[in-house]
């Protein structure tokens, strides 16, 4: 099993252009028409900025976090 | 519809890859020389791949219809020796007549060191001397933009280059105006990992527009290949962009920068 420096180190490049990926599809919807409206009102985008939140957390289980996140709970 | 990828290492590629490109409506390459994975013990070494690149990939590739074109120079990662750099210096101005040499490049930065800065300016000034194109290579992640400043700094305060016959390769969303603000070409790599994604290489054309901007994939023995070029031409469609519009970017480009070389021979599409 890789510790974890061993893990970082063989996903971080990954992780970090996820990142960038991310931030560039941002982007690209403020650029289009209606964009900045589509980012502030769009329910999906309001549930990215809550994953995205999630990932700053310092604790376990972010993935199942963001997955209750992006499901139908009703 | 036709593409150039104007930045591969087909020696690092298979066979596979040239049919790969042919089906895909690739029909001109040009293949600037860089570091083999390793660090070569002799200038002799370079000599066999100068002659690699200048001989034997054209042939492989008109096997396929593909018209090969190559470029010349000690990359940055190797320039760290600067006495090898010297003799593989040494060794380029009687090939820079070849039909198949364009230019001298890759040169540029790797980890920003005074060593690498050193022959850098000294393969600037080979440049100069012979009236030569040039292909910069500019670091990667998170020397990128250090780097980036300090090659174009260098070039534009050399009176001898003109920036229009430079391209600065290997451009990002926070490097690509250095070069478009100084005149230079600027080149987009799509290469996932390390550099631009076939997504934000086209957000990138369309905040830059197309003009002097090439596309490529500089495929290599690393997670890359010739399919990126193609992802990026069709993700350029996807988003509902003319095939004129797509000629002009991933055909024409090339041909204008490489047709500043009376030994390029593939014409613009309108020409």
């Amino acid at each position: 099993m890789p510790n974890a420096q061993q893990t970082l180190d063989r996903d971080y490049l990954e992780m970090r252009w996820r990142c960038l990926s991310l931030a560039a599809d941002l982007d690209r919807i403020e650029r289009a028409e209606s964009g900045k409206a589509v980012l502030s009102s769009d329910p999906r985008v309001q549930r990215l900025r809550q994953a995205i939140a999630v990932l700053l957390r310092d604790e376990p289980g972010r993935a199942e976090a963001v997955q209750n996140i992006f499901s139908d709970k009703s | 519809m036709t593409l150039i990828d104007p930045h591969i290492h087909c020696v690092s590629r298979t066979t596979d890859d040239y049919q790969f490109m042919a089906r895909c409506g690739v029909v001109a390459v040009s293949e600037p020389a860089f570091w083999a994975g390793y660090d070569r013990s002799t200038a002799s070494s370079f000599s066999d791949y100068f002659r690699h690149l200048m001989t034997i990939e054209p042939v492989r590739a008109a096997r396929y219809g593909i018209d090969h074109y190559c470029w010349l120079c000690i990359n940055a990662k190797e320039a760290e020796n600067v006495s090898l750099s010297r003799e593989v210096i040494q060794m380029i101005p009687p090939l820079l007549r070849h039909p198949r040499v364009l230019g001298i490049g890759e040169i540029g930065l790797n980890k920003n060191t005074r060593n690498e800065v050193t022959v850098f300016e000294e393969q600037v000034d080979l440049a100069a001397r012979h009236d030569q194109m040039i292909l910069i290579h500019t670091p990667h992640l998170d020397d990128k933009h250090k780097g980036t400043s300090i090659i174009t700094s260098i070039l534009k305060n050399d009176r001898r280059i003109r920036p229009e016959r430079v391209l600065i390769d290997h451009c990002e969303e926070h490097t690509i105006r250095m070069a478009k603000e100084a005149g230079f070409w600027a080149g987009l790599t799509v290469y996932p990992v390390t550099k631009v994604t076939p997504q934000r290489a086209v957000d990138i054309l369309e905040t830059f527009g197309p003009n002097m901007i090439c596309v490529n994939s500089a495929s290599d023995w690393g997670e890359s290949g010739p399919h990126n070029l193609v992802d990026t031409c069709l993700e350029f469609r996807r988003r509902g962009h003319s095939e004129t519009e797509a000629l002009n970017i991933f055909h024409d480009n090339p041909c204008r920068f490489f047709g500043q070389s009376p030994k390029w021979k593939v014409k613009p599409s309108g020409a």
